[in-house]
């Protein structure tokens, strides 16, 4: 049963994700984005780890599809169309994202994943999440945690610089 | 962990401090005030650059996240020193009135993508890596985009940005596989649990070697370069061109050692290739360049493919030829790009073309261009020659020959449009050379310490000693 489960989701991803990229009006382009999100969801609660499905539909598809769309729709003309792109340069780049994917397949096939022993440090709930987020020791991510901060607070400024009038 | 501890960290708390003390510096003063903010970021900057010179221990901290070994103070310091000359070469720029208002979130920007490296050298595991890497590259993209206002600076905001998504995107597929085949992300964990030539962890090397390419912009990776360089504002192109390239190459080392030290022989076949034709096309495009950023943008490949030459020997001399070589790399390309940006600051020039005849009206400027271009073609006066010399021996100690006679036809390739410039100022004549003008005081400073930094370092012994004693092999 989860096995044709998955292979409905990863289709589903998979489908939406091409006509995101070949979509050639800016807006539907954004909305198949926002459905390839929730797929994305569902595989997560599919392999049952609910916390990481949970933040990937409030953050991903609840948020920042959300704000592309409105982004789009405040910036650019949305009947817009993007111009249709030569055949040559089509057939080239198809070919070749099809090889690296054929050479990435491949080698992903290769491997033996049934031989790795998992050690499971953190059992898949929110209070562990938690802990794990403040611990100092070692597996604890109080470090990184902290971190992305600056990583937020550095491009809260930079977007604040970049949008600033200059006063002449 | 105790609290004493946390000193460890040193580095990155002064400098976590100093963008603090900026953020309520700028809250708390009315327009008025605000010329107190650059004097105020560049002695914050400048405390911060002698304490990073006190002595450190060697330790990790949060469970290995962190550590900090001597070489990797050294890199940090090596590259606090290079920042401290770039505020001092961009304060004519900030003050001029077009930029003044946004003086302050420049320099927190700044300071933010250096602490991003210092995390990223610092990292023990590839969680910290990805996040460092990215607290020194997207907020960077923001400061490219400084002048937003011309096409050519919003355009290079806007190719750094795309190029560097697709970068990590590409990095960040090689992390995935490496923490699927191994179950750990933490550097000394996983090169312990690499056994083989397992083919999904060699291409997840690849991977992590390709968005590396990027950042240090190798070829067939560097395409975003000349664009960029050309579009940001002099000040960011330099910080783009010595710091981010010099921490790229510096974390990319310490992987590929401590990491990757099973595949060597992989990542030197591919160094190999790769470093000849990052030499050999930085080199032929630079000749043909005449807008001057673009032009020190192609050298910066080229020197990028020098860079190589040290890392693929994968010894304790290699690593301390390249720290070495960075050290002075930072020194001679800063007083080539402040040299173009005091001109493109008083005149608004930056062609080369525009250089004719300047020898005749502003004699120091052109002798301090001509020691920077001596440097970065590695004529022997000059610390230049000894960077590349030391790199040339590492790699012939591990009988790459082929390599070293490639890079050694390069170096003459080089010399040409090196002395392409000096041509200009001394021997070519002009209708209209560049008129006479008066440096102001601070960016003479920025100036004198980059050229003396030039020109010291390569006889003091010492120095690349010290460095020596630091480096570990594979």
């Amino acid at each position: 049963m989860n096995v044709i489960f998955f292979y409905i989701i990863a289709a589903a991803i998979l489908g939406f994700s091409i006509l995101s990229v070949t979509s050639r009006k800016i807006l539907r382009a954004a909305t198949f984005l926002l459905f390839v999100l929730i797929s994305t969801a569902a595989l997560y609660f599919l392999l049952q780890v609910h916390f990481l499905a949970a933040v990937q539909l409030m953050v991903y598809a609840g948020g920042i599809a959300v704000l592309i769309i409105f982004s789009i729709l405040l910036t650019s003309n949305v009947d817009f169309t993007f111009e249709k792109i030569d055949w040559k340069k089509q057939v080239f780049s198809g070919l070749l994202a099809l090889g690296g994917a054929a050479i990435t397949i491949l080698t992903l096939l290769q491997f033996n994943f049934n031989s790795l022993v998992t050690k499971q440090t953190v059992t898949p709930d929110i209070r562990s999440f938690g802990r794990a987020f403040l611990s100092y020791g070692d597996g604890g991510f109080v470090l990184p945690f902290e971190v992305i901060t600056v990583l937020l607070l550095a491009a809260m400024v930079a977007a604040i610089m970049v949008a600033k009038k200059s006063k002449q | 962990m105790s609290f004493e501890s946390l000193l460890l960290m040193r580095h990155e708390l002064v400098l976590l401090l100093a963008i603090v003390l900026l953020l309520i510096a700028e809250i708390g003063t009315n327009d008025s005030q605000k010329s107190i903010i650059s004097p105020l970021a560049i002695i914050l900057f400048a405390l911060h650059t002698i304490v990073g010179f006190l002595p450190l221990q060697e330790g990790s901290l949060f469970g290995g996240m962190f550590n900090t070994t001597n070489i990797v103070a050294t890199m940090k310091n090596i590259l606090n020193l290079g920042v401290l000359i770039i505020l001092l070469q961009s304060w004519k720029w900030l003050n001029a009135t077009e930029n003044r208002v946004k003086v302050s979130e420049f320099y927190i920007v700044l300071f933010s993508t250096l602490l991003g490296m210092f995390y990223m050298i610092s990292a023990g595991d590839f969680l910290m890596f990805y996040i460092g890497l990215e607290i020194a590259t997207i907020p960077l993209a923001a400061l490219a985009a400084f002048n937003r206002h011309e096409n050519k600076s919003a355009e290079a905001g806007i190719k750094l940005l795309l190029s560097s998504a697709l970068s990590s995107g590409i990095l960040l597929y090689g992390i995935s596989m490496i923490y699927g085949t191994t179950g750990s992300i933490y550097f000394a964990e996983i090169s312990q649990s690499f056994k083989g030539f397992e083919p999904i962890q060699v291409m997840a090397m690849i991977f992590f070697f390709s968005g590396m390419a990027f950042k240090i912009s190798l070829v067939p990776f560097h395409l975003w370069t000349a664009d960029v360089y050309e579009g940001a504002p002099v000040s960011i192109t330099s910080y783009l061109s010595v710091i981010s390239k010099g921490a790229a190459a510096f974390v990319f080392m310490i992987i590929l050692f401590t990491v990757f030290k099973l595949f060597t022989p992989v990542w030197q076949d591919m160094m190999t290739a790769i470093a000849i034709l990052t030499m050999t096309i930085g080199n032929l495009f630079a000749l043909r360049q005449n807008n001057l950023k673009r032009y020190l943008a192609f050298s910066s490949i080229a020197q990028a493919g020098f860079i190589l030459l040290g890392i693929i020997s994968g010894t304790a001399t290699g690593m301390a030829t390249v720290v070495y070589f960075i050290l002075i790399y930072i020194f001679s390309n800063l007083s080539a790009f402040g040299v173009v940006s005091i001109i493109s600051a008083y005149t608004g020039k930056d062609s080369i073309s525009d250089l004719n005849g300047m020898y005749k009206t502003n004699p120091k400027l052109s002798l301090a261009l001509t020691l920077a271009l001596f440097s970065l073609a590695g004529i022997p006066p000059v610390a230049g020659f000894f960077g590349k010399f030391f790199l040339f021996t590492a790699a012939a100690e591990k009988d790459f020959y082929i390599l070293v006679l490639i890079a050694l036809l390069n170096t003459i390739v080089s010399l040409y449009y090196y002395l392409m410039p000096v041509k200009a100022m001394f021997i070519n004549k002009s209708e209209s050379p560049i008129a006479y003008f008066k440096t102001d005081k601070i960016s003479q400073l920025g100036l004198a310490i980059s050229i003396i930094g030039m020109v010291v370092i390569g006889f003091a012994s010492p120095v690349y000693e010290k460095i020596l004693s630091f480096c570990f092999g594979i």
